[in-house]
């Protein structure tokens, strides 16, 4: 598919746009416009397509996002009921206690009821006693899990999108192809870059050689596929790198819900009339 | 133990142990010549100047005195002849001439439009409202700690 920008490849002649002052004017923008059409109320949002071959290259491209993926109403309790969920869903917790019944003994009344001036008491192992059962005590294992509808969940997904792009900690690549395997190499660029802390990084595509080395030793940046991306990690790492490809993709697959049919039977079964399989956002 | 053959060294060890520690070391100095000779090119490789990254700028803005002038001067380079009268009402809806303009005055003042900021540049005046906003880097408590205090305050700040 065209996806409608310029791709040129450079060698080391020097970082070709940046604020460092020196311009060439040899290279044309990087553009990419929405694929997928926009309502007439709404313009789409822009960001700046950088590059990961030179520290300073950050102004290659202007890449157009979809304002229904990228500048939805910034729904913060969707983003909670989606982050908690995602920590809930998974949990199974195994605390178990042992009530009256199961505790070791306890059967016999250990004195008489009256006469010998004791509280009257019907066995040792009951919730009173030291080393008694518990009354109310976990009982498990025992299941959090618990399905947050479909829509609620893309919906967090597209709030944290945009929260990410509006607070400056969403960045366009237009591939990540690095000049070198070093790991320092993209701390310094993600340190000049006023990246932050954590950096988060999602393609579509699988993963060149250079960057995957780099990160493997790194704690602080993350590479995951464009599948994997959820509000969790969104919300975890203080950096979101996006490329073109992850941007198109995301954007597909996060507004088709919004123009689908409800299911009859789950998404997860094979439909006839659907072109592609379509899955959960 | 029995005869050994093909050993290297002349050196019939004693035990079993003996041998394995001698093969130990020999392995370590090959090792330590294979580092030696990866570490040389790694130096190379990063005192090339293309892979040698800048110190971080600051991201303090100020704006110049001569900042409408200059910015006129880049639309009317930008546009060329389709300009209206006012030349801060030119629509910056081209995302070719928007990018370019927006690079060339990123380029020149040091200061770029941030994601967050770009859709809201309609026009030529928006991006003169912009750029007349200065920009402090550090936070209120490193203005403090840079300011003059009383002799009985003193401010630690650990970053």
């Amino acid at each position: 598919p065209s996806w409608g920008h310029q791709r040129l490849s450079w060698g080391h002649q020097g970082p070709p746009l940046g604020t460092s002052g020196t311009l060439s004017p040899a290279l044309s923008p990087v553009l990419r416009r929405c694929h997928l059409p926009v309502s007439p109320a709404l313009s789409p949002v822009q960001a700046w397509v950088e590059s990961l071959r030179h520290p300073e290259d950050t102004l290659r491209g202007l890449a157009e996002l979809h304002p229904d993926v990228f500048a939805v109403t910034p729904r913060l309790d969707v983003l909670h009921a989606v982050a908690t969920w995602q920590r809930n869903y998974k949990r199974i917790s195994h605390a178990r206690v042992r009530t009256r019944a199961e505790v070791r003994g306890g059967g016999r009344k250990p004195w008489g009821q009256k006469g010998s001036g004791r509280a009257r008491h019907g066995s040792i192992r009951s919730p009173l006693w030291r080393g008694g059962g518990i009354a109310h005590g976990p009982r498990g294992p025992t299941s959090y899990f618990y399905m947050l509808p479909m829509r609620v969940r893309v919906l967090g997904l597209k709030v944290a999108l945009t929260v990410k792009l509006m607070q400056d900690e969403l960045h366009v690549v237009d591939t990540l192809e690095m000049p070198s395997s070093d790991p320092r190499y993209l701390q310094d660029l993600a340190r000049f870059r006023h990246w932050g802390r954590s950096v988060l990084i999602v393609d579509v595509n699988e993963f060149p050689e250079n960057i995957s080395a780099a990160v493997e030793g790194l704690k602080s940046i993350t590479l995951i596929p464009a599948l994997g991306l959820n509000v969790y990690s969104l919300l975890k790492h203080q950096t979101l790198v996006l490329t073109l490809d992850a941007v198109a993709f995301l954007e597909q697959r996060l507004l088709w819900h919004d123009r689908r049919y409800s299911p009859l039977y789950p998404f997860s079964m094979p439909y006839r009339d659907l072109p592609e399989p379509p899955r959960a956002g | 133990m029995g005869m050994r053959n093909g050993s290297s060294f002349n050196i019939l060890p004693e035990t079993t142990h003996g041998l394995l520690t001698r093969l130990w070391h020999i392995g370590r100095k090959e090792d330590r010549v294979v580092e030696a000779d990866q570490a040389a090119p790694e130096k190379e490789e990063r005192s090339e100047p293309s892979l040698i990254c800048p110190p971080p700028r600051s991201r303090s803005y100020f704006p110049p005195e001569d900042l409408q002038s200059c910015l006129e001067s880049h639309v009317r380079e930008v546009f060329g002849p389709s300009l209206p009268e006012d030349w801060q009402q030119t629509p910056l809806q081209e995302n070719r001439l928007k990018h370019r303009l927006l690079a060339r005055l990123a380029a020149e003042l040091g200061h770029a439009v941030p994601n967050s900021q770009l859709h809201q540049m309609r026009c030529a005046g928006d991006v003169l409202g912009f750029y007349r906003t200065p920009v402090k880097d550090g936070s209120k408590i490193d203005e403090l700690a840079a300011a003059e205090l009383p002799p009985n305050l003193k401010i630690i700040w650990q970053q």
